[in-house]
């Protein structure tokens, strides 16, 4: 695995990294939505990652698999399928016949907490690959 | 009185000069064929370095491009060396006998 | 012949190339459940006379997550500028060895 590839790493971390901030700004946006096109209020997404390989178009097809390991991916999205919250609101459109408003569960302190996380460790990908093409860098520099 | 004339004996030619190195077994040619072979291998391992790095085997780029520069250098010093080695031969050659 | 000084330092980049990936690595991983924080022993692999790749550990002693994953950004963006400056370093002296036998090189032809 070259340095080459800890490129491919960071720009998985990064990917990565914007898939949950997309969803966890997608909780916030709808925190208060009570009505879906599936129905009932909206529920809460979170993104699973995994380690992954990562590949690059220049790696032969010889190289090992352990060599290429390092990268993370997003291996699916978690929705939230518990009860949702239900509130006293016998006066809102989508109150049920008991007055009561299905609301999402959406804490939205935390997810604005782990949006603040997001950005921290896709700005840490972004120095991982700034840091990595500097050494490539000097190591042309090298030859010059 | 003068003699009778004596007949020219003929001019014997000078004993061929062996070069050094045939008579040891050693020496001059030995020191050239293993630096040629030296400057080969650094070029080859130069080569396969690059081919290394370019086929995406995991080759470092510091690696092969001090791999490059090595050969480069090992070349650079062999030529200089040859370049002293056929002037000196020339100014022998010019030398008047 | 520009052993054996170069080997070191060719040896030293090799392994801070190597530790730099594995920085990679951890932080792409931040967030991944169950990921524990990779690295190399860098003074026993540097050593060590055999070359080779260098045997990639565990870090034991980071405090772990609730999720099993135990990365620390702020260890990692540490390692991550020491690496690149030691790299540097590295880089910089080996240029200067070149360009010495370069020049001792050149000497000769007058």
């Amino acid at each position: 695995m070259s340095l080459f590839s800890a490129i491919s790493v960071g720009a998985s971390g990064m990917a990565a990294q914007r898939a949950r901030a997309e969803l966890l700004v997608e909780n916030l946006a709808n925190a208060e939505t009570t009505r879906t096109p599936e129905g009932g209020p909206y529920r809460r997404k979170d993104a699973v990652f995994e380690s992954s390989t990562v590949s690059s178009p220049f790696a032969s097809v010889f190289s090992s698999q352990l060599e290429s390991m390092g990268g993370v991916a997003v291996s699916g999205v978690v929705t939230d399928m518990s009860e949702p919250e239900r509130r006293y609101l016998p006066g809102h459109p989508d109150a049920d016949k008991d007055g009561y408003v299905a609301f999402p569960k959406v804490n939205t302190a935390e997810d604005m907490v782990d949006l603040m996380g997001a950005a921290r460790s896709y700005g840490a990908n972004v120095s991982a690959i700034s840091a990595v093409k500097d050494m490539i860098q000097r190591s042309l520099d090298l030859g010059r | 009185m003068v003699g009778p004339i004596l007949p020219i004996s003929g001019v014997s030619l000078p004993q061929a000069i062996r070069p050094a190195g045939q008579t040891g077994g050693g020496g001059f040619q030995d020191v050239l064929s293993s630096a040629i072979q030296n400057v080969e291998a650094v070029g080859q391992n130069a080569s396969a370095s690059v081919e290394r790095f370019l086929a995406g085997e995991g080759e470092e780029l510091h690696t092969t491009i001090l791999a490059t520069q090595q050969a480069e250098l090992s070349l650079d010093l062999f030529l200089q060396a040859r370049n002293k080695v056929v002037s000196a031969y020339q100014e022998i050659m010019r030398m008047q006998m | 012949m520009l052993q054996p000084v170069a080997g070191q330092l060719e040896r030293y980049m090799d392994l801070l190339s190597a530790r730099q990936k594995l920085v990679a690595s951890n932080v792409a991983n931040a967030d991944t459940p169950g990921y524990h924080t990779q690295d190399i022993d860098f003074q026993s692999e540097f050593l060590k006379a055999t070359g080779g790749p260098p045997r990639v550990t565990e870090v034991g002693d980071l405090p772990m997550k609730n999720d099993g994953n135990n990365v620390s950004l702020d260890r990692e963006a540490r390692l991550l500028a020491e690496n690149a400056l030691r790299f540097q370093v590295a880089s910089q002296l080996m240029k200067s060895q070149i360009r010495s036998v370069r020049s001792a090189i050149q000497e000769g032809k007058s």
